[in-house]
């Protein structure tokens, strides 16, 4: 079972901000108030590769609610664990820039409850052939891919073999029907939910990339930094 | 940015943060990024050794070996697509 979204979109800014945007989409909720559900950002990994110059990042966020309620409803607390007022999720975001070939990929996927639910956004950032524009636009196609593995990852893991017994582990609360109608109601109510997220997600960019319009990246280090004091006070 | 998962790793991560935000748009963008005269490195191994501290404690170093499992298929897919 999959379900699979697309969309394009242009912004009207430059490729290098708009990749300088996508690392600053959650700096600050006081810049970006379309981040107030962002809980945490750490950075794993950075590195520029030696031989393409390609610079690449692995990020980790904490979200607030992911799973939409209405999922965690439909599920059976043995796997939830009771967990339906802890609405956070783990997200790993991966993501690629080459400035000299002029595009920017990124990944970011859910890293809990992924066996009930995989969302998979992938987003390529590349700077419009054939236009007049002088370089001031960036074109960006989003592809965001629902995956509800429930009731299949334990056979997904042990192969063919032991399919039986997972059939019957499986078995034990819903049937093979059961199972499917429910792949199809997790993952179509995700992508509904998602899809308003997605606008919003723009939206966000949008703000971070007027912000550096206006002050540049180091006046919007400076409003971050400011953020961040008035933030510390008030603790 | 906003804050790390790890309270006692947020102003590591903050010096790390601005030094990576300058040099990604002052050298990176503009094509004198490197992995040599990236300042940030020393900044990187303080805040990332705070960080795997707290991934431990937390059980998130091992999501993050299974996602990278299920990375490495869709990456390959993903690159050889990207050439064309």
């Amino acid at each position: 079972m999959v379900l699979t979204h697309t969309t394009n979109h242009t912004y009207s800014h430059p490729f290098p901000t708009v990749t300088l945007a996508f690392f600053l989409r959650y700096c600050s909720p006081q810049l970006n108030p379309f981040s107030q559900h962002v809980m945490s950002t750490d950075t794993l990994s950075s590195h520029v590769d030696l031989v393409t110059g390609r610079l690449h990042t692995t990020r980790i966020h904490l979200k607030k609610s992911r799973m939409p309620p209405a999922i965690m409803k439909m599920l059976p607390t043995s796997i939830t664990g009771g967990a339906t007022t802890e609405k956070a999720s783990y997200i790993l975001e991966t993501s690629v820039v080459d400035m000299k070939e002029g595009w920017m990929s990124t990944e970011s996927r859910n890293l809990n409850f992924a066996g009930v639910l995989s969302v998979v956004e992938k987003q390529i950032y590349t700077i419009p052939k054939n236009t007049n524009d002088n370089g001031n636009t960036t074109d960006v196609a989003t592809t965001v891919v629902f995956r509800s593995r429930f009731g299949e990852r334990i056979r997904d893991k042990l192969g063919h073999l032991h399919t039986h017994e997972a059939e019957q582990e499986k078995g034990g609360f819903f049937s093979r029907l059961g199972a499917h109608g429910m792949q199809r109601s997790i993952e179509s109510l995700a992508s509904k939910k998602t899809q308003d997220q997605l606008g919003k997600s723009r939206e966000g960019m949008k703000l971070i990339l007027e912000r550096l319009r206006q002050s540049g990246i180091m006046g919007v280090l400076e409003l971050r930094k400011m953020a961040r004091e008035r933030n510390m006070e008030k603790a | 940015m906003s804050q790390s998962l790890a309270k006692e790793c947020n102003e590591l991560k903050e010096r790390y943060d601005t030094c990576f935000l300058k040099w990604y748009s002052e050298k990176y963008l503009r094509g004198t990024g490197t992995e040599q005269n990236n300042e940030c490195s020393q900044l990187f191994k303080q805040y990332s050794s705070c960080l795997q501290v707290a991934l431990k404690e937390r059980g998130i170093d091992k999501l993050l070996d299974e996602a990278r499992e299920e990375l490495k298929d869709s990456d390959s897919t993903y690159m050889s697509k990207k050439k064309s």
